[in-house]
Order: structure tokens, then C-alpha cells, then sequence
């Protein structure tokens, strides 16, 4: 990038307003495709979308993007303006999309830092080629000849354009003068025909007549003419030499002007004052002007659904929105300080709790704002898949259809990040090993064409995102198999439940496809899914029946960051138990204390009994309280299996402020059980416990 | 203190004048993100100049530009226009643009042109 003014923020701007631009024509392109053409009002947006990625970024001097983009707006100038009848419109979408990848691609080099040097050239060529072959003209690039040329200067402009300068004549007077003027514009100002043009309206009425050298002002030809010769007026008019200069003289991008009384007054004789000025094609009535003008009225009055930024929106940077949600947090904490101070342990203070009310209301609503903020739907993320399921769909000769249920559900701009990709791998996946293809689907006496759904929708603090298949199942039998052959058995084949068996395919090193595709089964797996799921302390879950398809369920949280937890005090310890994991805590009685021979302890609550995990024994922390009558238990439960753990005693519910435990921590050893920890108001660190880790222990 | 509006539709774009445009006695006063709040912020600042781009959603900028000119009709509008767009350029002439400009654009062109069109 050479050029001196360009910075960060714009070309962050410019990044992410194109790659919201190509998002919303993918989503008008497969929408229309399905229909099996293009409507009026998708063209006209699809064009407008190109028009503009090709203004900015021939801006930003990214050429390769821009001369792309300039081609896919001639393509759909022509698709507007001509409505040509026989167009594949299925060719159309392979190419647009094909293009719309290269600018991808391109615009993920510039984010990287890179030279965006992609060669648009062959592209640009099967754009032109269709375009012809649309246009009923010879297809074939010899007969095209536009092959490598990546100018737009050099380009034959395939729009017709065309428009009428017209002038009226006006009844002579007597008093005439006739001069002659010479203008030199700023080496490249761009367009010095159209400013040529606007120097003869500016004289407007000034003038009686007038004539010009170069005589067609809409060619592109006389805008480099008068780029180089200048642009010379010949006028007759009533005004007087200074009226003239005094107009002539403030024409911008004016380099040089002379304006000179002229001799011959017979200069202007015989010029056909009506001057209608055609490019190219004039075998074509239809004026530019009135074209693009039409297209304005078409604009105009009618609900546009793009991702034009609204006054009443702004954008924000996500990093800005981290540190206001790390400071809400450090809030949080700070407020814990203040009102829960030893120092006002034992004092009746009646203001000062009316204050801490209140302070403490304000926070929580600020701390539910912030997170609103975050909030974004889930939308853009499902809609990328309809790419994804078209092109497999083809790519596999699959015909599979995809639903979106609840896609306005909300999540946290960090979680989206984060379920992006599992919810990629999870689709392929579907359409790879989930749907049959069509013979089969038939045989087993199903619809042809498969469907796939993904649903979101919200479950208590969970957003639960859903993708199912109507395809084969998950086979039992082979799943066994190939666990057994991986050696991921952990316990007896006849002792596992459906469940359990469908969870082994969450496990690193399983793969149940034989052959690698394309797509998926690249030795990815679905542990990756998992992986990326816990990473925000969400969980997956499988379901599935032979046959009829497989129902795979990610629940995420909706928010990271806050949660609400229940701190108990282990010894000097503390620790802090999501309060949404517990389901009662209570002080036990002697007599429902069970010891087996192993010496496992449990419990018996109203006829069940639950495993007992001591905290001070999992993490070695010295207490006076070992027996159970001495301290309380917690019941938590997770995915449908329940603990109860053993602590001194609670200390109280508290909103808690999740931190990630240090690095160096991490680094030692993993410690199981532990999501995170917090900092209590008393300033003492808490330890919070990860329910799921402490079950599965 | 001069007085300058911006209309586009890209932010991108808005940004990209707001770098440019560094002269001391220059304020950027608005910026809209289409014709009809471009017209509707004319009409509170009144600024001495403005940039209008010509293709945005909403309200094209020759619309916008009519509709100032009806209100003001001594308003100096400077249309920001791409190549192939030479036929709304003339419309824009016509309906009294005072000049408009080439995208891509250079940093000394944008603010020659301002400084002309404003006359300092």
C-alpha cells in the first residue's frame, strides 16, 4: 500500500464492510438460486454491491479486487439492462461464487498482511465469456481477445453508453462576440469530458451559441483528447470578455486557460447545434442517463435489506468491548469489596445499605447491558452453511435442502467465534456420512432429497444449537467396531448405553468413514467439535436412530464471563459452585452415610443414592471438618448424572466474575475440576468448580 | 470555520475524506449513511460544501442532490463518482452539481477540489 494516508481503522473498515457486502450477495445468491433465477431487485443489489466493493477498493489501490469487481458489475449491467432470457443461472452462481472466493481470498491476504497479488485475469475471462454467451454473441475468447487484459482503460466498456447533450437554440441578438477558449485540466482528474461538459453548463445561458473541439464528450477517446490537447469552445454570446473569463476561470482542476476574442465569426456556422453524441452500439436508443436514472427510482421507496450502517448503528471493535466488559467486571469485584468490608462487619448502618442498594441494582443492570451489547445473532453463522451445503450438495450429487429454525437467537460475540467452525465440521458431516444419496434414499422408501436442519433456541442460561439429518444413523455395530479396533473401549461392550456408545465418536483418534473425502474425514474429527465447544464451557450431545438420522445438540452458554455462583469454604480455601449445576445442599444425617468394601462413600437422599466427593481430599487442603455431620453437602448435577461434594460450610450466593486460572498454571499441570477462579469481595481468590470435570473424575 | 457535510453510504468511504480532509479551517460537520438523512442534515448545518457519493441505498445522491438544491439552491454539492458512471455524472451536472470527483481519488485532488469549490 503506497498510499501515505491509508491506516488501520480504514482499511479495518474497508475489510469488514466488503466482507459484510459478499455475505449479503451469497445470501441473495442462494436464495435466488433456489427459485432458479435472479429477480430484478437481487440484480440491481448485486450490482450496487459490486459497484461499491469496486469504488473502495480501487481506493485502497487493491487493483486485483477492483478490476473483479468491475467485471461482475458489467456482467450484471448487462443481465439489468438487457433481461437476456437464456442464461444458466446455475453457471451464473458458480462463476459469481467463484468470484466472490477469489475476492476472499484476497481480502484474507490484506487482513494477513499480505500483498494481495491473486491474478483475476482467467476469471475475469469466463465473466466476459458469459457475458457474450448471454448476449448471444461468439463465445470464444479468441473472438473475445480480452484475455490478460486487466485495465479498464483498455477495456471495450461493454455498457452501452450512450446520452444526449442537447442544446436549444436561442434566438440570436445583435450584440455578439465570439471567443474562443482552451482549457488544460490537472493530469488525471478523471473524467475531463464530463468536466468539459460541466465548463459548457456552468456558461449555460452566457452563451448563444457554442461549438467544441473534441466534439463527443461522452467518449472515453476525448476524455484522454482532452487530457492531452486540452478541450477548445468556440461561443457566441452578448457578455462581455471579463463576464466570460470570470466564469471559465473557476472551473476546478483548471490548469491553464486561454480565452481569446476569435476572428472568424463564421466559425460557429452550420454546426448542428442538436448534438446527440453515441459510443460504440448506436444501433441503441436506450440513453445511459435515463438508464441509471431509472435504476435510481428503483432504489428509491423500497425497503432495502443490506447491511448499510444506519445513523442510529455504530460499529464497534470487539477488543473496545472486551475491556468494557473486563471493567464491569473489575466493578463487580469492587462493589463485592466495598459492601461486604469486614470493616462493616457488626455495624448497623441503614443509609449506607439504602446506598448499597442501590449501587448494587445500578451494577447488575449495567453488567446485563454490556452483555446485550455483546449479544449478536446467530444469523450471519447459520447462513454461511447454505454455501457450505450447496456446493457439497453438487460437489456429492446429493440433493439436500437446509432448514433454519431460530436463527435470531442471540449469543455472545465470543461464543460465535468460537462455534463457527464445530458447526461447519458438524453440517459436512451431515451431508458427508449423514444423508444417502438419492438411489438409496429411494430403496429405503424415503424422500429424495434429504434436509438438514439447524435450530437454535434458547434453554435456560444455554443456548442450545441444534443439527439434525434425516439420513442413515449413526450405525451402532460399526461404531463398536471401530472403537474396539482403535482400542477406545473403556468398559464392556454389553455395558454401554446408546449414549455412551454414540459419545465414543467424540473421542481424539476415532473415524468412522473408510475413505477420506473431500470435505470431511480429513482426519479432522469430532473431537475437534467437542474441544471447541468446551473451550466455552458448552457440551455436546448425539443422538441418533438407525434410518431415520442423527440429532447432534451443542449447548453453550450464553455468557462467559459473569455467572452466578454459590461460595463454600473448604479449610482456608474457597471455592465457588455455578449456581445453575446445584440442585440442593442440606447437612447429612450419620444414618444415610453408605461405605462399600471399596470404600467409596455415598449417600442415600429419599430412596437414591449418589457418590460423595470430599474437596479436601481432591485437592489436599488441610480442614478440621472430615466428618459429614460437621459440614454440608452439595448436590450438583450434570447432564443428567449427579455428585454431591463435601464442603466446611456455604458461604453465599454472589455474582462472580469468571477469570481464566494463570498461565503458569496451566502450564505446570491440568488440573481437573477447575474451570477458572474469581476474585470475593474479602479480596480472597475462589477457585471455581467445573461440575461436568468433577463427575466425570 | 468552513463547513463540510459527508453522504455515503461506506463508512469506509467517510473515513477515508475524514483523512484526507486536513485543512485547519475545515469542519466536518456530518456525516450520513444515505441520501435522505444527507438532505435532512443539509437543511440543520447548512455546509458550505458537501460530498455526495451518487450510488447508495435509500436515496441516490442525485436525488439528495436535487432535493438540496431545491432547499438551498446556492448548496455546493461535489459528487463522488466511479468510472461507468459518466451518465449519472451529467444528470448530476445538470441538476447543479458543482463538480464532482473521480473515485479512486488522491488525497491533493480531494482537497484542491474543496479548497476551489470554497474558494480559499
Amino acid at each position: 500500500m503506497s498510499n501515505g494516508f491509508v491506516n488501520e481503522p480504514m482499511l479495518d473498515l474497508f475489510i469488514f464492510e466488503s466482507m459484510q457486502l459478499i455475505e449479503q450477495m451469497e445470501s441473495l445468491i442462494i436464495a435466488n438460486e433456489r427459485s432458479g433465477f435472479y429477480t430484478s431487485d437481487a440484480i440491481n443489489e448485486i450490482f450496487r454491491i459490486m459497484h461499491t466493493i469496486k469504488g473502495s477498493s480501487a481506493m485502497m489501490l487493491f487493483n486485483t479486487i477492483s478490476t473483479l469487481a468491475h467485471s461482475m458489475e458489467d456482467l450484471f449491467f448487462v443481465l439489468r439492462e438487457d433481461k437476456p432470457q437464456n442464461v444458466d443461472y446455475t453457471d451464473l452462481s458458480d462463476l459469481v461464487f467463484e468470484g466472490l472466493d477469489f475476492i476472499k481470498v484476497e481480502i484474507h491476504k490484506i487482513r494477513n498482511g499480505d500483498e494481495a497479488d491473486g491474478n483475476p485475469s482467467e476469471l475475469i475471462n469466463s465473466l466476459r465469456v458469459f457475458q457474450a454467451s448471454i448476449k448471444g454473441q461468439d463465445s470464444s475468447p479468441e473472438a473475445m481477445n480480452f484475455a490478460g487484459q486487466t485495465d479498464s482503460h483498455e477495456n471495450p466498456s461493454p455498457e452501452k453508453q450512450q446520452y444526449y447533450i442537447s442544446k436549444v437554440s436561442r434566438e440570436t441578438t445583435s450584440l455578439q462576440n465570439t471567443f474562443q477558449a482552451t482549457l488544460r485540466f490537472e493530469p488525471d482528474c478523471g473524467m475531463e469530458n464530463l468536466r468539459a461538459f460541466g465548463v459548457v453548463n456552468d456558461l449555460g445561458d452566457l452563451m448563444e451559441e457554442y461549438y467544441h473541439v473534441p466534439e463527443d464528450l461522452d467518449h472515453e477517446d476525448s476524455a484522454r483528447a482532452i487530457g492531452e490537447q486540452g478541450f477548445t469552445l468556440f461561443l457566441k454570446t452578448d457578455r462581455s470578455w471579463e463576464e466570460i473569463h470570470r466564469v471559465l476561470i473557476q472551473t476546478i482542476y483548471l490548469k491553464d486557460l486561454q480565452l481569446t476574442q476569435a476572428q472568424n465569426s463564421d466559425l460557429l456556422n452550420n454546426q448542428d447545434l442538436e448534438r446527440k453524441i453515441l459510443l460504440e452500439d448506436s444501433s441503441d436508443k436506450v440513453s445511459d442517463s435515463s438508464n441509471r436514472d431509472r435504476v435510481t427510482r428503483d432504489f428509491e421507496g423500497k425497503e432495502i435489506h443490506s447491511a448499510v450502517t444506519q445513523q442510529s448503528i455504530i460499529n464497534v471493535s470487539v477488543a473496545k468491548l472486551d475491556q468494557l466488559m473486563d471493567l464491569v467486571g473489575e466493578m463487580v469485584i469492587a462493589e463485592a469489596m466495598v459492601i461486604q468490608n469486614p470493616d462493616l462487619n457488626g455495624l448497623e448502618l441503614d443509609n449506607f445499605q439504602k446506598a448499597a442498594r442501590q449501587l448494587r441494582k445500578i451494577t447488575s443492570e449495567m453488567q446485563d447491558m454490556v452483555m446485550a451489547i455483546r449479544m449478536v445473532p446467530l444469523t450471519a453463522t447459520f447462513h454461511k452453511m447454505h454455501r457450505i451445503v450447496r456446493d457439497m450438495g453438487k460437489k456429492l450429487g446429493k440433493e439436500v435442502q437446509l432448514e433454519i429454525i431460530g436463527e435470531e437467537t442471540e449469543v455472545d460475540k465470543n461464543i460465535i467465534e468460537h462455534i463457527s467452525d464445530p458447526l461447519m465440521h458438524l453440517v459436512r458431516n451431515a451431508l458427508d456420512h449423514g444423508i444417502e444419496s438419492a438411489e438409496d434414499r429411494q430403496a429405503k422408501g424415503k424422500v429424495q432429497g434429504g434436509t438438514i436442519s439447524l435450530e437454535a433456541k434458547n434453554a435456560g442460561s444455554d443456548v442450545l444449537v441444534i443439527v439434525k439429518d434425516d439420513g442413515k444413523g449413526l450405525s451402532k455395530d460399526r461404531i463398536l467396531k471401530k472403537a474396539r479396533e482403535n482400542g477406545l473401549l473403556y468398559k464392556s461392550e454389553g455395558d454401554m448405553t446408546d449414549k455412551e456408545i454414540f459419545n465414543l465418536i467424540f473421542l481424539p483418534g476415532f473415524s468412522t468413514k473408510d475413505s477420506v473425502s473431500e470435505f470431511s474425514g480429513r482426519g479432522v474429527g469430532m473431537d475437534v467439535v467437542t474441544k471447541n465447544i468446551e473451550t466455552v464451557g458448552g457440551s455436546v450431545s448425539i443422538a441418533s436412530t438407525l434410518d431415520k438420522g442423527t440429532t447432534i445438540t451443542l449447548a453453550i452458554p450464553l455468557t462467559l464471563a459473569i455467572i452466578d455462583g454459590m461460595n463454600i469454604k473448604v479449610g482456608n480455601s474457597r471455592y465457588t459452585i455455578p449456581i445453575i449445576s446445584i440442585k440442593e445442599s442440606f447437612r447429612p444425617k450419620e444414618e444415610d452415610i453408605i461405605t462399600d468394601p471399596d470404600s467409596h462413600e455415598m449417600i442415600m437422599v429419599r430412596g437414591r443414592c449418589y457418590p460423595i466427593l470430599r474437596l479436601h481430599e481432591l485437592y489436599g487442603v488441610k480442614t478440621e471438618i472430615i466428618d459429614f455431620v460437621d459440614g454440608i453437602i452439595i448436590m450438583v448435577e450434570h447432564d443428567k448424572k449427579s455428585l454431591c461434594v463435601f464442603a466446611d460450610e456455604l458461604l453465599g450466593q454472589q455474582q462472580v466474575v469468571v477469570k481464566a486460572l494463570p498461565e503458569y498454571i496451566q502450564r505446570l499441570k491440568k488440573i481437573s475440576g477447575l474451570t477458572g477462579c474469581t476474585l470475593l469481595g474479602d479480596g480472597s481468590i475462589s477457585l471455581i468448580l467445573d461440575t461436568a470435570g468433577l463427575i466425570s473424575l | 470555520m468552513k463547513k463540510l457535510l459527508i453522504v455515503d453510504d461506506e463508512a469506509f468511504m467517510r473515513l477515508t475524506i475524514r483523512n484526507m480532509m486536513n485543512h485547519y479551517d475545515i469542519e466536518i460537520v456530518g456525516e450520513a449513511a444515505n441520501g435522505v438523512i444527507g438532505v435532512e442534515m443539509y437543511k440543520e448545518f447548512r455546509p458550505d460544501v458537501v460530498t455526495m457519493d451518487i450510488t447508495m441505498p435509500e436515496m441516490t445522491g442525485i436525488e439528495a442532490l436535487k432535493k438540496i438544491k431545491a432547499f438551498d439552491p446556492q448548496a455546493k454539492v461535489i459528487m463522488l463518482s466511479s468510472l461507468g458512471e459518466e451518465g449519472m455524472v451529467i444528470e448530476a451536472i445538470r441538476s447543479g452539481a458543482k463538480t464532482f470527483i473521480v473515485k479512486p481519488f488522491k488525497e491533493k485532488f480531494f482537497n484542491q477540489i474543496i479548497y476551489d469549490v470554497l474558494g480559499i
